[in-house]
C-alpha cells in the first residue's frame, strides 16, 4: 500500500535538520546518511551525501533528477558481477 | 477507411476496440471519447461517417491526450532520466532484469529474454 498522502513524503528530521542548518550558513559539508528510505526534497539541492549500503558509503551530489527518489535507490546493497566461466568446476 | 493520429485504419471491428489500435488509446479512454462524440460503441469503423470521423479526431485533439510518437517519446525520456541518475531502477532497466522487484530466480523471461540453453556436453563420460 502506498504511504498516506496526509502524512507527506517520508524526510527524515534529523537529516532535514541537518541540511536546513547548513542552508542557513551557506556551508557544504558531506553529509553521511543511513536512511534509506528518506526522500530526497527539495532542500537538499547541491548538496553531497553519503549513503551507507551496508558496507561502503556510496557518495551522491543532488541535483534536480534526484527529487522525489530515496536515498536507497543510488546506493546499490548487492554488486552483481557475473558469473565466473568455470563455475561448473568450482562446484565439483 | 479511418484514418486517426497518422497511420490507424483497422475496418472491420467496433469502433470501440478500433481506436485502441492507437498507441495510448486503451478501452476506457476510446469508451470516453466516444462518450464525447455520442456515438455507439458498437458502429463498425466502416460504417462511420466522415462526420463521425471528424468529430472522433476534434475530440482526441480537445481531451489533450498524448498519443503514439509524442507518448512514445516521454516514455524513452523517462526511461532515460532513471538510467541517467543511475538509480536502482534505471541499473534494472540498463540490464534488461525486472524492474519492480519481481523474482528473477526463475521466470522474468518478458525481460531477460528466451532462455539460454544448457551446455552441450553435460554428461561427461568418466564423471559424476
Amino acid at each position: 500500500m502506498s504511504r498516506s498522502i496526509k502524512k507527506g513524503p517520508y524526510v527524515h528530521p534529523g537529516i532535514f535538520n541537518k541540511v536546513e542548518q547548513l542552508n542557513e550558513t551557506g556551508d557544504r559539508q558531506v553529509i553521511r546518511v543511513y536512511k534509506r528510505a528518506c526522500v530526497i526534497t527539495p532542500e537538499f539541492l547541491g548538496h553531497n551525501f553519503e549513503i551507507y549500503n551496508g558496507k561502503k558509503w556510496v557518495p551522491l551530489f543532488v541535483t534536480e533528477d534526484h527529487i522525489g527518489h530515496r536515498f536507497g535507490e543510488f546506493a546499490p546493497t548487492r554488486n552483481f558481477r557475473s558469473h565466473s566461466k568455470d563455475e561448473r568446476k568450482a562446484k565439483r | 477507411m479511418a484514418r486517426i493520429e497518422g497511420v490507424e485504419l483497422p475496418a472491420n471491428k467496433r469502433i470501440e476496440i478500433a481506436l485502441t489500435y492507437v498507441f495510448g488509446i486503451g478501452r476506457s479512454t476510446s469508451q470516453k471519447i466516444l462518450n464525447r462524440c455520442g456515438i455507439d460503441w458498437n458502429t463498425k469503423t466502416k460504417d462511420l461517417t466522415v462526420d463521425q470521423e471528424n468529430t472522433i479526431r476534434e475530440a482526441i485533439h480537445e481531451m489533450g491526450l498524448l498519443l503514439e510518437g509524442d507518448l512514445r517519446k516521454e516514455v524513452t525520456l523517462n526511461i532515460k532520466r532513471l538510467v541517467e541518475i543511475k538509480c536502482y531502477r534505471g541499473m534494472r532497466h540498463l540490464r534488461s532484469l525486472p524492474v519492480r522487484g519481481q523474482r528473477t530466480h526463475t521466470n522474468a523471461r518478458m525481460r531477460k529474454g528466451p532462455r539460454r540453453q544448457a551446455v552441450a556436453g553435460k554428461k561427461r563420460p568418466g564423471k559424476k
